[in-house]
């Protein structure tokens, strides 16, 4: 499959939409890239992957809800918090709640509750998205 | 100047995940410069499409951080082998706040990392920091958290 754009790994396995913005999951496997060196014989889902997560599904959310040819960045962590390490046979699921800024059409904020299949809590994120219409290239 | 080599003896992380190349400055329990040069072989920029844009080649966001946050545990770890402690535990990116991204780095760029200590503990170490590529400001962190876990902590995660 091809990539539009550079990414560390296919981040997102599933997309449910919800009222507020979407629920996504994500498989952790041993031989998702990159893993192999974080790390050696003692595998974990590296903390910015689940940022990497979020980020590719609102990304993706944002693009297809807007002009075609919207290109969407990431503006800012605002915060970012990990409560529990992903492992190998985890699944993430990524609760994500993506708000319009009502001042600026160009900037969208997406706040989400990373948890475990056992129900822990992964991580808290909080991004901040640009949104660059078609032909914007900056 | 610290190498690469050197840096596997300081850092957990390894190919391809290790984001930084060299230390080029280093001031225990202070400040560290380290750089990461970006190129098009590395596997984020596999698979992508014919005729895309520039802007699709941007070193991904999740990366830099990651990259910028390395620098910053190797300056943690070296402060603390300076100082006659080990750091007991699994190296772990315990939280980030205010990580803005202000340009973008592409391949044959080599990213620029100062990070500056705000306080180190035994098990944890507060940093803010900053990218550069060719002087340009790319991203700039107000604080992040770096922590040292027990081990058998982060095992016991896995779901049968």
């Amino acid at each position: 499959m091809t990539r539009n754009y550079a990414v560390p790994l296919d981040a997102v396995d599933r997309v449910e939409l919800t009222t507020a913005g979407a629920t996504v999951t994500k498989r952790i496997v041993a031989d998702d890239p990159y893993i192999e060196g974080h790390y050696p014989g003692f595998p974990i889902y590296p903390g910015v992957f689940t940022v990497e997560t979020v980020y590719q599904a609102s990304r993706g959310l944002v693009e297809s809800r807007r002009e075609p040819g919207t290109r969407v960045t990431l503006a800012e962590v605002r915060s970012v918090r990990f409560k529990a390490p992903l492992r190998p046979g985890d699944e993430l699921t990524a609760e994500c709640e993506l708000r319009d800024d009502p001042d600026d059409i160009s900037r969208v904020l997406v706040v989400a509750e990373c948890r475990r299949k056992d129900g822990a809590t992964v991580a808290k994120v909080t991004l901040d998205l640009r949104v660059h219409e078609a032909g914007d290239h900056a | 100047m610290l190498e690469y080599a050197y840096l596997t003896r300081v850092l957990p992380h390894r190919h391809p995940i290790l984001q930084v190349d060299r230390v080029l400055e280093y001031t225990p329990n202070q400040r560290i410069v380290a750089v990461k040069a970006v190129t098009g072989t590395e596997p984020c920029f596999a698979g992508l499409a014919d005729g895309l844009p520039h802007s699709s080649f941007a070193y991904p966001s999740s990366l830099l951080v990651e990259s910028l946050g390395q620098a910053g545990a190797a300056l943690w770890v070296l402060s603390a082998r300076d100082g006659g402690t080990v750091l007991d535990g699994t190296l772990m990116f315990g939280a980030a706040r205010g990580f803005e991204f202000h340009g973008s780095a592409y391949p044959g760029d080599v990213l620029r990392h100062e990070v500056v200590v705000e306080s180190l503990k035994e098990n944890s170490a507060v940093m803010r920091g900053e990218t550069r590529v060719d002087g340009r400001l790319i991203a700039v962190v107000a604080s992040m958290l770096a922590i040292a876990r027990p081990e058998a902590a982060v095992a016991g995660s896995v779901n049968p």
